[in-house]
């Protein structure tokens, strides 16, 4: 029954939006009625998703999506997720998603009527695209044929509650930018006033904050699930979403910059159109199953191909526009030596030049097997030495972009950064000689620290300080920044200085950890509810009457017959200690112990740039 | 210029749909990549029987005749959609050598599985740490390899083979 209501309720949705395309050329009704169409919608679209959702918590393996991906064991939380956890009722999450933003977009007030009504039209041509992609090639509503009473699970590594969130909030950043490009496409289509630029930056601030958020998860998900002591790949699905990532970036700064320049405004839609392409490719490269991987659910060419078709559509359309119809003439460029005009060009060409790169990495296999037959893969290597030393000048700029000036190549108080610059670098340098020396690591700390410090002496020195919303409103690039420079520091840390010890232990045995006494206390297998676990217990500092317990491990999922691993994590302010339980043999256990220095520094300075995004959006 | 500038967009996007359409349209599937061990000798290995311990096979064992070998489980039920083909092909090709290995499998639900359903196996080498299969490079179970006398693999195939797949990849070879 409910995946009935469901599936009418998903049809209807995409006739409204048909209706509302129609609308344009055929059918002409009031804006009022307009965007109350819009809305209802919305409302169906959610209504069909809320419908899955409820057949999967009530196990209704009636229906085929729900028996194939759930199970009745499962605990509540992961039946709610499940209804994302597979191909089909993703790209309805996807589709919801798009609802969303649409739905809330319908309630602007400070633009004009007939340019609202001309985005709502682009996204409901997004939503009959994606819609028409759910019904024909990924119904999730389709009833199961055999009657059955149990299901078959759903994948044991995506039941875990930070990942059973990722999805949501990563759409939101992906599918976020669908109102940003509709918005750029519309002010094409419309070249009255800037007035819309504002809400473009409200909107790809909103879109940004959330990627950030999916990322940040996805890779704290991998920190401690996937048991390999890392939390950034390069995997395929980590660049596809990190493109957009960037590609927002820029967006989110030029929008911050404009002031009525032609080149900016022309180069805003071009990169409000890039973020939205990069985000449909990368659900294709993924839902298409040309990349493996823990997101690739099935591999079916049709549905490939139907995703391949839209992003030709939406990416060709897009750029199609944007080269026939020319934003009006205006102002031109006040590009000075060091202005924060210029500043914002370089940094901007610094951001497309490593998306670029990151999209050859990631296609470049592709490209070689079907020119060569030959399977290759692009991994760490080639990411680490292209995209940061590319991205490395823009650090360095950004920590004293905020306080440039628009008019002058004056810097504010330069002597105070020049002098700090100094002081800084020596430290850093006493420090790395001290402990062992590794430029990557000497350049990481500067640059880090280099953007805490510069931000933080701007801060004090440009403003006065006063404690209330509107200082923080001010301050925020500053803030952001220091995120940035805290998150550098970390990621500096955690990569260069990691440490690992390899030990191969009976039950009872006692080992060292950088100077402190770990005893193996014994492996444990208890039984929960829908898997059966494995661990080795480990008391950390044992000479401390505190000692700290860590519990390494696995879990075996019968359901599923897949074992995942449990990494045992003690977390310090500034190192964490990962233990890492491997296989037993001849009586011994191995067991891998990753140092990990100022890995919480990371996720810090994750949590300060979220932050910034959101308090960003506050500000006009 | 500043055409072509506006235009490198779709340019990029014509590369890159014309390779994804014709990588999709191939059949190729990135669950079957190209092996890196086709016509390269087989890995060495040292396994020993399931049904006896002492019983030890070592790659040496394998040289001078055609061997298939095939990794799978109890567990694995694409494994068992192909078992009943390995007893074809054994009647049909008795001179083959087949070799299974069992993969992380407690050794009762493996000799279970092969009461229940037979075993078309002439050796069963026990791999219950995976570590063969990681030299084989295993990508999932099942997995079957083809090796000829010289002790080279020349065919390989994931996934359960089937009796096309069996009558038109395999049997040529043999």
């Amino acid at each position: 029954m409910s995946s009935l209501v469901g599936f009418l309720s998903l049809v209807f949705a995409i006739g409204i939006n048909f209706y509302l395309f129609l609308s344009r050329y055929i059918f002409k009704f009031q804006k009022q009625k307009f965007n109350l169409f819009t809305r209802f919608s919305s409302l169906l679209t959610l209504l069909s998703f809320f419908s899955l959702m409820y057949a999967y918590v009530v196990s209704d393996f009636s229906n085929y999506n729900v028996f194939q991906n759930s199970h009745s064991n499962k605990p509540l939380i992961y039946k709610i997720s499940g209804t994302w956890g597979n191909h089909e009722g993703s790209m309805l999450l996807w589709l919801s998603i798009l609802s969303i933003f649409s739905f809330f977009f319908s309630f602007t007030k400070n633009i004009d009527e007939s340019f609202k009504r001309l985005t709502l039209i682009i996204q409901s041509l997004l939503h009959i695209l994606f819609g028409l992609f759910i019904i024909f090639t990924s119904n999730p509503f389709l009833v199961n044929s055999i009657l059955v009473n149990e299901g078959l699970g759903l994948n044991p590594i995506l039941q875990d509650p930070g990942l059973a969130v990722h999805p949501p909030i990563l759409y939101g950043g992906y599918v976020g930018y669908s109102i940003v490009f509709s918005i750029a496409i519309a002010g094409l289509f419309q070249n009255t006033d800037d007035e819309w630029l504002y809400v473009a930056k409200k909107w790809s601030l909103i879109s940004w904050t959330f990627l950030t958020g999916g990322i940040a998860l996805g890779s704290y998900w991998a920190y401690y699930e996937l048991g390999w002591g890392g939390w950034w790949f390069w995997d395929p699905v980590e660049n596809v979403s990190l493109m957009p990532w960037i590609a927002g970036l820029a967006l989110v700064h030029s929008l911050m910059m404009v002031r009525g320049e032609q080149a900016i405004k022309k180069w805003i839609i071009f990169l409000s159109i890039l973020c939205f392409s990069l985000s449909v490719f990368g659900t294709f490269l993924v839902r298409s199953g040309i990349l493996t991987s823990v997101h690739s659910f099935a591999a079916d060419a049709s549905r490939g191909i139907f995703i391949l078709l839209i992003f030709f559509i939406v990416t060709g359309f897009g750029f199609l526009v944007f080269l026939l119809k020319e934003p009006k003439k205006s102002k031109t460029l006040n590009l000075l030596f060091i202005n924060k005009v210029s500043a914002l060009v370089i940094n901007n060409i610094l951001m497309i030049i490593a998306t670029l790169t990151i999209l050859l990495g990631t296609i470049y296999p592709i490209i070689i097997e079907v020119l060569y037959n030959k399977r290759i893969s692009v991994g760490g290597p080639y990411f680490n030495a292209t995209v940061i030393p590319i991205m490395i000048p823009g650090f360095l700029l950004m920590s004293i972009a905020p306080i440039l000036s628009w008019q002058t190549n004056k810097i504010q108080n330069s002597k105070k950064y020049v002098l700090g610059f100094i002081i800084l670098s020596v430290l850093v340098l006493i420090q790395s000689y001290f402990l062992n020396f590794n430029t990557w690591g000497f350049v990481g700390l500067l640059l880090g620290f280099w953007i805490i410090l510069a931000s933080i002496i701007a801060i004090f020195s440009s403003y006065n300080v006063k404690f209330n919303i509107k200082f923080f409103q001010i301050i925020n690039p500053h803030i952001a920044h220091i995120g940035v420079g805290i998150a550098i520091v970390g990621i500096t840390c955690s990569s260069v200085f990691q440490n690992e010890l390899d030990f191969n232990l009976n039950e009872g045995d006692e080992f060292n950890v950088n100077g402190k006494k770990v005893i193996f206390e014994k492996i444990e297998t208890t039984n929960e509810i829908n898997f059966q676990s494995l661990r080795g217990n480990f008391l950390f500092d044992i000479e401390k009457k505190q000692s700290k317990k860590i519990e390494a491990g696995k879990n075996y999922y019968p359901v599923s017959k897949m074992i995942t691993s449990e990494a045992g994590i003690l977390h310090q302010w500034n190192r964490d200690i990962y233990f890492i339980l491997g296989d037993q043999k001849n009586n011994e256990w191995f067991v891998k112990v990753l140092i990990n220095p100022f890995v919480s520094f990371i996720w810090l300075g994750v949590v300060i740039m979220i932050y910034s995004g959101f308090i960003a959006v506050t500000k006009r | 210029m500043n055409r072509i500038v506006v235009l490198t967009p779709l340019i990029i996007l014509l590369i890159i749909c014309i390779f994804s359409l014709t990588y999709l349209l191939s059949g190729k599937d990135p669950n079957k990549p190209p092996s890196a061990l086709l016509n390269k000798d087989v890995p060495s290995f040292e396994s020993s029987s399931l049904y006896n311990s002492k019983k030890v096979i070592k790659t040496k064992d394998i040289k001078n005749k055609k061997t298939l070998i095939n990794f799978f489980a109890s567990w694995c039920s694409p494994c068992k959609i192909e078992h009943p083909l390995f007893f074809e092909i054994r009647k049909k090709y008795p001179q083959l050598y087949l070799l299974g290995f069992n993969h992380k499998d407690p050794t009762s639900d493996a000799i279970k599985y092969l009461e229940d359903d037979g075993n078309p196996y002439h050796f069963v080498g026990v791999d219950s740490d995976g570590l063969i299969a990681l030299e084989f490079g295993v990508f999932g179970l099942p997995e079957t390899y083809l090796i000829d006398e010289d002790g080279k693999i020349i065919f390989k195939f994931m996934g359960p083979i089937t009796k096309d797949i069996l009558k038109n990849e395999i049997e040529p070879l043999l």
